[in-house]
């Protein structure tokens, strides 16, 4: 196996080591250190690969590297409607803590997609995780649309006929949101986001497509924060909620972002 | 219960999670679930999560792991056909398990390619007790096609454009996953050699394969006799789709999983979580 795939590591952490990590160390010692935080639900599923190949890339170029699962997702510990987003916070803040431990890097940067952004960007701040700086790749600015989408296209999956054979019933698909149990306090929290100012120096990565609304406008400082990718990437399209997202162009993006910081 | 996380294997490239009952009897079987198609070790859904935590629960050890070159596992860096790395891998993940929860014998569950997988291995390894086939290998029958096509046939307002709408928009989808078949005389020939080894199998069909499957009675229409063999077990969950993206769906083939783990594998006295 090459040494790449043996540095590695995945290993449980934090309280009650409940969360899962994989800690990828690079080669020579580390320059700069990042935390990938996911984000929830399926696009967490979708992303993984994706998440794995940025992890290599940064690695690559120097840079250590954690992946991990907040409390009630992926290999870590609890069900999946226990999420919750104060927790959330917490854990990228533990994950944060991990990753300086174990690089002995200080300056931690953080990576995240959809809410993996908005988790990153709401625990930026110096009583949390204290990031050096935030990748935001379509973050979700505004918690309320967030959540009539995802309840809409719940709805939407009942009578899906490529899915079903049959309608389902509503209380079939009642307290969900694309395969994922959710709770009432959840919902509520999510649909309470709103960010207004990052509080840590930030890139936001948009690829929304054309006909998505977007709310970076009441959050960026400058225009010079913000860079578009293309293509768009789809992720709302029903058609594709089983289907990978990758991103080259994305890769790109933030490995370049993250040599040039200082 | 502690999961706990390994880099394991012969080439220390594959990354799995292993829940380890605290008193698990040797002889106990050891379940080791399968990739489904390119999603990482945690499933479709979370599925092998929910499903491996609720086997923990009932005192069976359990490996959930990513296949070569899928999830976080790298290449074996071995020159091997994709048969050779699955079965490989699998004989990797039981000596593991092994090793951990001293096991000797194992259950295997795959979904869709994970159903490929564990077929492929329950064919040749000794050490395979039983397995859970979940939209494993179906074929059309005649019974298919009647069932498919004459309700369609009576339906004016099909005719008139609606059917066909429909399956254009199927044929322009991007498949999730596929399993590409084997013969169906082929399979039906490993099915019988497995029963005659004495593994006991359990094969749960899902409404979301109705492309080729669509009513229980299709098992023995592509499966034969086999299917009586008392130590087959068929269920079709005509209601749920291919990778149970609904709660309740995942909740009741997980309760069948288990009814049928305990009644072929019973968990030994004394072992619990």
């Amino acid at each position: 196996m090459s040494a790449r795939g043996e540095a590695e590591l995945p290993f449980y952490f934090g309280p009650e080591r409940a969360l899962f990590g994989l800690f990828h160390a690079a080669g020579t010692p580390a320059r700069k250190a990042v935390l990938l935080c996911p984000p929830l639900g399926q696009d967490q599923i979708r992303c993984h690969r994706l998440y794995r190949q940025l992890a290599q890339a940064l690695v690559a170029d120097g840079v250590a590297v954690l992946r991990f699962d907040y409390y009630g997702t992926g290999d870590s510990a609890g069900d999946s409607a226990e999420v919750d987003w104060e927790r959330c916070l917490a854990d990228a803040a533990t994950a944060a803590a991990e990753l300086r431990a174990r690089s002995g890097i200080d300056q931690v940067f953080a990576f995240g997609a959809r809410l993996g952004a908005s988790i990153a960007l709401a625990s930026a701040s110096a009583a949390q995780a204290r990031f050096a700086g935030v990748l935001a790749w379509d973050p979700v600015l505004d918690g309320r649309a967030y959540v009539e989408q995802l309840d809409a296209l719940q709805l939407a999956l009942r009578i899906d006929r490529a899915r079903f054979m049959q309608p389902r019933k509503e209380t079939d698909v009642a307290a969900q949101w694309l395969g994922f149990a959710i709770s009432d306090s959840l919902r509520q929290q999510i649909a309470g986001l709103h960010f207004k100012r990052p509080a840590a120096p930030t890139l936001l990565l948009e690829s929304l497509p054309p006909d998505r609304p977007r709310a970076w406008n009441g959050f960026v400082v400058d225009a010079a924060t913000i860079r578009s990718l293309q293509p768009p990437t789809p992720w709302d399209d029903p058609r594709r909620l089983e289907v990978a997202i990758l991103s080259h162009p994305l890769i790109q993006a933030v490995t370049q972002h993250v040599r040039e910081v200082a | 219960m502690q999961e706990q996380a390994f880099r394991f294997g012969r080439a220390r490239h594959l990354v799995g999670i292993a829940g380890l009952p605290s008193s698990a009897a040797r002889e106990t079987v050891g379940v080791i679930v399968l990739n489904a198609g390119l999603v990482h070790r945690i499933g479709p859904f979370r599925l092998h999560v929910e499903m491996t935590r609720r086997l923990n629960a009932q005192g069976y050890p359990t490996l959930r792991f990513d296949l070569s070159t899928i999830g976080d596992s790298a290449a074996s860096g071995e020159s091997q056909t994709r048969h050779q790395q699955i079965c490989a891998d699998v004989a990797d993940a039981m000596k593991l398990l092994g090793e951990q929860a001293a096991c000797q014998r194992f259950v295997l569950i795959g979904l869709c390619s994970g159903s490929q997988s564990a077929h492929m291995v329950a064919c040749s390894d000794v050490r395979v007790a039983g397995a859970v086939f979940l939209d494993g290998y179906a074929y059309r029958t005649l019974g298919y096609h009647l069932r498919y096509y004459v309700p369609r046939l009576l339906d004016v307002k099909r005719w008139l454009g609606v059917f066909s709408r429909h399956r254009a928009q199927q044929g322009s989808g991007e498949p999730a996953f596929t399993v590409a078949p084997l013969p169906q005389a082929v399979v039906r020939a490993d099915l019988a050699g497995m029963l005659e080894r004495g593994l006991k199998l359990c094969l749960i069909y899902s409404g979301g394969i109705s492309r080729y499957f669509n009513h229980a009675r299709q098992f023995r229409e592509c499966f034969g006799g086999l299917v009586r063999h008392p130590d087959v077990f068929t269920r079709f969950f005509k209601e749920a789709d291919h990778t149970y993206i609904l709660t309740g769906d995942r909740n009741r083939l997980l309760e069948q999983i288990e009814r049928w783990l305990a009644q072929n594998f019973p968990v030994t006295a004394g072992a619990s979580s």
